[in-house]
């Protein structure tokens, strides 16, 4: 099927396409884009699972197979104890923070404070959620849960997870507290970076011209600040975001009748003792009351914002709105890489260290970010070092497999390229970093590129100079004096090198990659007609 | 196949009436949620109102006489919104700064001054004014090159800013205003410049005329 002209195409433009080769495949993938999507869909929709309600079977014996009805029960819990708080709480700016602390310590029936134990089990349910959640998409990753037609598990659970996120970002605000205050903030100016695409992007300056960026902020907020008009938005958008997806699970339950949660009611109340006990010995905590005026030092965001909090600190601010994007966006593409059957643990190393390593820089610029102890010059280049450091350990695991796999020799399956590409990642950040800071690393980097475009003059920073006097001992490269006298940055030849080295490798790896899939769509062909063949004859 | 074109084509000129209808109900429903004064389709791409500020008296001269004198303000600006209320008035904090002399362009009496906005060009925290340099190297992780005066200092994500050196901020045009911003960034990831506001020293009074937009209140 995937091999064959279409017999809804045309005989004059079927005519055109080669009879094998790399471009009738290119040609017929074009031609049959939209109908093979199509046919994707339905198939990842039928396979689709969500709580682990098609996973009955393994969850009698494995654990892990349990986390997504616990997942559900903590949603159905964070909702109820939700709908409860909304009969007391209001809505309103000047009122909201007291009728908070009202639901805190006036509701009480005689020593018990119901209030603060609804209000616990509402913030800790929804904390709940997110591990169980995050559990639940590190399961299928690390299992390959995602295989064999099941990548839309994966990726409703990781759109499940990023809904939470965004529930507890509009849930918090509503307390109108400092901490809400701030991230709302940060959160809010974020979608301004859209609108300050550099110019030598392709359209960057039709979408600056569009506003899309200050117009979602503005929707986001209901005005240029935050204000009442923020929080009824917030209000509308956290019921919202919790409410409608639960719907459509239940429609989809109902339609297929699936069991909705796959726990037993042991399980189900010892989610909810947990909860319970957590909300009883550690009260949710309320806070200060929200002050646009002061910054409190430190301030910091909810535990699951934490790392991305930190990750700010260390990049350009478009760049970093681009990954705070783009890292769920990158893990969905790991996702389509990965295109092996094979899901034992052994066998598929370098997924389990894209998930290893996300995992450890989540844990570890947490706490840096908490300590405070983290040196923002210093230490960037440390982790994009170890990014790449973990995707060749993983490279050269999965390529011992591979060798071993397909008794083949080291340099048929050896995909040199896609290292070369990793080391010259690792060196140019190391270099540059080293100059002396980030930003000067940045600055050369924009520079070139603005140069590149035909604009913009550029600039050199006396800064640098300074600090680079304080530590002479990092300064790898020395650049041309007649290069420093024509004010052009430093560092700018090894920067130069490794861009067409970057182009380079990826214009390479795309053109073998390319001929190796040309070749086995071809192979794949041959068997066809060889089976075709045979059955011409006869009639 | 003739049958099937001829179908087609009824269908969608039946449909374009109603995706048309759709989408100008759409339109409706969208520009409730943006407040924005601007109407039309062209207004869900206008950039956000930023109502006209008026004039507002924000410190003396005679408090800021010594060098590295500050006063922090706030200034108010209003803008629409579908509130109750019709309106937010956004506070804008300040920063006034008395520089040193040996910054001040003595012919010049408001290179006297630095006047900013107090939120960060970076993600929109309250930055603060930090004259010691161990709270300075400690809390937001910039050593400052001696000798040590007083810098603008986040405590969101730490970028720091020199008062005393301006930086031209991209897309700027010289000789026009806001060309060439005082506060250079030296630390940390903020792009520019904090936003500026213009201002004019009359009766002993330093007056704000405009503020410079963009940021979120």
């Amino acid at each position: 099927m995937v091999n064959q002209v279409p017999t809804w195409l045309p005989a004059r433009i079927a005519n055109f396409i080669p009879r094998q080769g790399l471009l009738r495949h290119l040609l017929l993938g074009l031609i049959c884009a939209v109908p093979n999507l199509v046919d994707w869909v339905a198939d990842r929709w039928n396979k689709m699972d969500l709580f682990d309600e098609t996973h009955v079977q393994e969850a009698k014996t494995n654990p892990w197979y349990s986390l997504g009805g616990m997942w559900y029960w903590a949603w159905i819990l964070v909702i109820i104890s939700g709908v409860i708080l909304m009969i007391y709480y209001i809505p309103e700016t000047s009122i909201s923070f007291r009728s908070i602390e009202n639901i805190q310590s006036n509701w009480v029936w005689g020593a018990i404070p119901i209030g603060a134990m609804v209000r616990g089990i509402h913030k800790y349910g929804a904390d709940a959620f997110i591990i169980l959640a995050t559990m639940k998409c590190y399961r299928i990753w690390f299992t390959g849960g995602y295989k064999n037609g099941r990548e839309l598990s994966f990726i409703v659970a990781m759109v499940l997870l990023i809904i939470g996120m965004y529930s507890g970002l509009t849930g918090y605000l509503l307390i109108w507290n400092q901490r809400a205050l701030w991230a709302t903030k940060v959160m809010a100016t974020f979608p301004t970076y859209l609108d300050q695409n550099p110019s030598y992007l392709p359209l960057g300056e039709f979408i600056n011209a569009t506003n899309q960026g200050k117009t979602t902020a503005q929707v986001l907020l209901g005005g240029t600040s935050i204000g009442p008009a923020t929080v009824t938005r917030f209000y509308a958008f956290h019921f919202m975001l919790s409410f409608v997806p639960m719907i459509f699970f239940e429609l989809r339950v109902y339609n297929r009748g699936f069991k909705r949660m796959n726990i037993s009611n042991w399980a189900k109340l010892a989610v909810f003792g947990v909860i319970l006990a957590v909300a009883i010995l550690i009260p949710a905590a309320q806070g200060s009351p929200a002050n646009p005026e002061v910054t409190p030092n430190p301030i910091l965001s909810d535990w699951y914002f934490l790392a991305m909090y930190h990750m700010l600190k260390l990049q350009d601010p478009y760049l970093a709105t681009i990954l705070t994007v783009g890292i769920p966006v990158l893990v969905l593409l790991a996702l389509f890489l990965d295109r092996r059957p094979e899901t034992e643990w052994g066998k598929r190393q370098i997924a389990n260290w894209i998930g290893i390593g996300g995992l450890i820089y989540f844990i570890v610029f947490s706490f840096l970010i908490i300590e405070g102890i983290a040196d923002i010059h210093r230490d960037a280049p440390l982790w994009y070092y170890s990014m790449g450091l973990f995707l060749l350990i993983g490279y050269f695991q999965d390529w011992a497999y591979v060798m071993k796999r397909d008794s083949a020799k080291w340099w048929q399956t050896f995909h040199v390229f896609f290292v070369v590409f990793i080391l010259l990642c690792m060196s140019a950040n190391t270099l540059y970093h080293y100059f002396g800071d980030i930003r000067e690393w940045n600055n050369s980097a924009k520079a070139l590129m603005e140069q590149m475009a035909g604009g913009g003059a550029m600039t050199q920073d006396a800064a640098y100079d300074l600090l680079e006097k304080t530590r002479p001992g990092l300064n790898l490269w020395h650049t041309p004096a007649a290069t420093v006298a024509a004010g052009k940055p430093k560092g700018m030849e090894l920067w130069l090198f490794h861009v067409i080295g970057w182009l380079g490798c990826i214009v390479a790896g795309t053109v073998i990659g390319l001929a190796r899939w040309g070749a086995k769509r071809d192979a794949e062909l041959a068997v066809l007609e060889a089976k075709a063949k045979p059955k011409a004859a006869g009639a | 196949m003739q049958e099937n074109t001829r179908r087609f084509l009824l269908k969608t000129i039946t449909s374009l009436p109603i995706v048309g209808g759709s989408v100008l109900a759409m339109h409706a429903i969208l520009r409730f949620f943006k407040p924005t004064m601007v109407g039309g389709i062209t207004g869900l791409m206008a950039p956000p109102d930023e109502a006209g500020s008026a004039l507002q008296a924000v410190a003396q001269v005679s408090e800021l006489t010594k060098p590295w004198d500050f006063k922090d303000f706030i200034y108010v600006r209003k803008s629409v919104e579908y509130s109750s209320r019709k309106w937010q008035g956004a506070k804008i904090p300040g920063f006034v700064v008395r520089l040193p002399d040996e910054f001040v362009d003595p012919k010049d009496e408001k290179s006297k001054y630095v006047v900013v906005q107090r939120i960060c060009p970076h993600l929109g925290c309250t930055f603060n004014f930090i004259s010691n340099s161990e709270e300075l190297a400690g809390g937001y992780n910039y050593k400052a090159p001696p000798p040590f005066h007083p810098h603008f200092a986040c405590p969101c994500h730490l970028s720091v800013y020199d008062p005393t050196r301006p930086q031209p901020i991209a897309g700027s045009v010289a000789g026009k205003a806001f060309d060439k911003l005082p506060g250079k960034v030296v630390s940390g990831p903020a792009p520019r410049p904090p936003r500026t506001m213009a201002f004019d020293i009359k009766d002993g009074q330093i007056w704000i005329t405009d503020t410079e937009g963009g940021g979120v209140g």
